[in-house]
């Protein structure tokens, strides 16, 4: 399978979670971000410039499904989020669940406080995300992607590192 | 050196795909004025440019503008000063025309009361040297005219003929030294004999002199003096002019000055008598 069929078939997949989620609990993105793991997955696996391309997939997809009324906030967040993990994964070495569990910690961080920092600039009108709620989001998203990122390795078989 | 390319590649794919998104978000955002943020900042991008375009786009219009206008002025300026020049000649036509109609009226007038045969011609020529006072008239013996026939102005006697031509003639005018013609002073009837003073032009050449007016004779100036007719040349009562000084005894007579009612210098139309004065009746003890 393809790099981009794969990331298609990812992020279906991330929008069919979110739309699960969003019927579960209330609002579901201030505790997990299904398509920030597939960004970070990507990156991790396939590269910077995969990563982006996949981010910005990702955000306009999230903007246009769920996003608010300014769409490419996440999308702009995202792709640099896929960048800078991808060339994270070129740099150091990123193999442990742990390690990526890691990344997807602070890619979450930085994900979520790079939209708010947009949406300020852009004077956009967004809910903000208090610190903890922050943390609670950065840190479920960082078990559910180790754990994750660990299974779809093991089923798909494909690792870059 | 195969990595860096990639990796370059990469770089610039993430600028360009970050200033596209940003271009995507400013172009929703609305900027506070109705208009978003991505159209706010090209409208303050291409503003500027519209306005240095418009403004150059209005200089040349208004350069083409001016041009053409100037164009236009400087071409109704041309027919303008035409029309004025035209119109200046003709009304020097018409003014030369007028003067001329005047001067005929006062020559007709003229004619009219001189009970004699007379002819009217043109002045064509004079003065063509200096030593003598002349007039070359476009009348000759074809059309009449004879020697010492007497030539008048609606102003005053002129002079007479003295060489005759078949189509012209030429008049020796009473400023000449060598001309004369018998006067008489109107109010006191004293005689005497009118000539020029000098054959070149000096000062105060242009008055005649009134000769053989003896020291008692009643003679004042503003007196004025007319043709007495005794010389057979012009006939008697001819305004030739008026006393402009009466001077001091020189022998036996005065020395007065007569100032020329007839205008030599504008003298354009005059009258030549083609008769011969009536003659004068001489006393039978004369016989």
């Amino acid at each position: 399978m393809s790099r981009a069929l794969w990331t298609a078939v990812a992020l279906a997949g991330a929008v069919l979670v979110e739309t699960a989620l969003s019927h579960l609990i209330v609002l579901p993105g201030r505790y997990l971000d299904p398509f920030l793991l597939v960004v970070v997955y990507c990156a991790l696996h396939f590269g910077e410039t995969h990563g982006m391309l996949a981010g910005a997939a990702a955000g306009w997809v999230q903007d246009v499904v769920f996003g608010g009324p300014v769409l490419g906030l996440s999308a702009l967040s995202k792709l640099s989020v896929g960048f800078a993990v991808g060339l994270a994964a070129g740099r150091f070495l990123i193999a442990t669940t742990a390690a990526r569990a890691l990344v997807v910690l602070l890619a979450a961080a930085a994900d979520a406080l790079l939209v708010q920092w947009l949406a300020s600039v852009f004077s956009v009108e967004a809910r903000g995300l208090p610190a903890l709620a922050l943390v609670t989001r950065a840190t479920l998203s960082a078990l559910v992607g180790g754990l994750l990122f660990a299974l779809v390795d093991r089923r798909v078989g494909h690792s870059r590192i | 050196m195969a990595q860096a390319a990639p990796a370059r590649r990469s770089r610039f794919l993430l600028v360009g795909l970050i200033l596209a998104h940003l271009t995507a978000i400013s172009h929703q955002v609305d900027g506070g004025s109705g208009a978003s943020l991505l159209q706010r900042a090209l409208l303050s991008v291409v503003t500027p440019l519209q306005r240095l375009v418009g403004g150059t786009a209005f200089l040349a219009t208004e350069l083409w503008r001016g041009w053409g206008f100037h164009r236009e002025t400087y071409a109704e300026n041309r027919a303008l000063r035409e029309q004025v020049r035209s119109l200046e000649t003709e009304l020097q036509l018409r003014a030369h025309r007028a003067q001329e109609a005047v001067r005929l009226r006062e020559l007709l007038a003229l004619q009219q009361a001189v009970p004699l045969d007379t002819l009217a011609a043109q002045v064509v020529g004079r003065d063509g040297v200096p030593w003598f006072r002349s007039l070359t008239l476009d009348k000759g013996e074809a059309d009449g005219v004879k020697l010492d026939a007497a030539v008048i102005s609606a102003t005053g006697v002129v002079g007479r003929v003295f060489a005759t031509g078949p189509h012209a003639a030429r008049v020796q005018v009473l400023l000449d030294r060598d001309s004369g013609a018998a006067a008489l002073v109107e109010r006191s009837r004293v005689s005497g004999v009118v000539s020029g003073q000098v054959s070149t032009a000096e000062a105060g050449a242009e008055d005649l002199a009134l000769k053989y007016v003896s020291e008692r004779a009643d003679v004042v100036v503003g007196d004025v003096v007319v043709t007495s007719g005794l010389d057979r040349i012009f006939p008697k009562g001819l305004v030739i002019g008026r006393v402009r000084s009466v001077g001091d005894v020189t022998g036996l007579f005065r020395e007065i000055r007569v100032e020329p009612s007839a205008r030599f210098d504008r003298l354009e139309e005059v009258l030549v008598l083609k008769g011969s004065p009536p003659a004068l009746e001489t006393p039978r003890s004369v016989e």
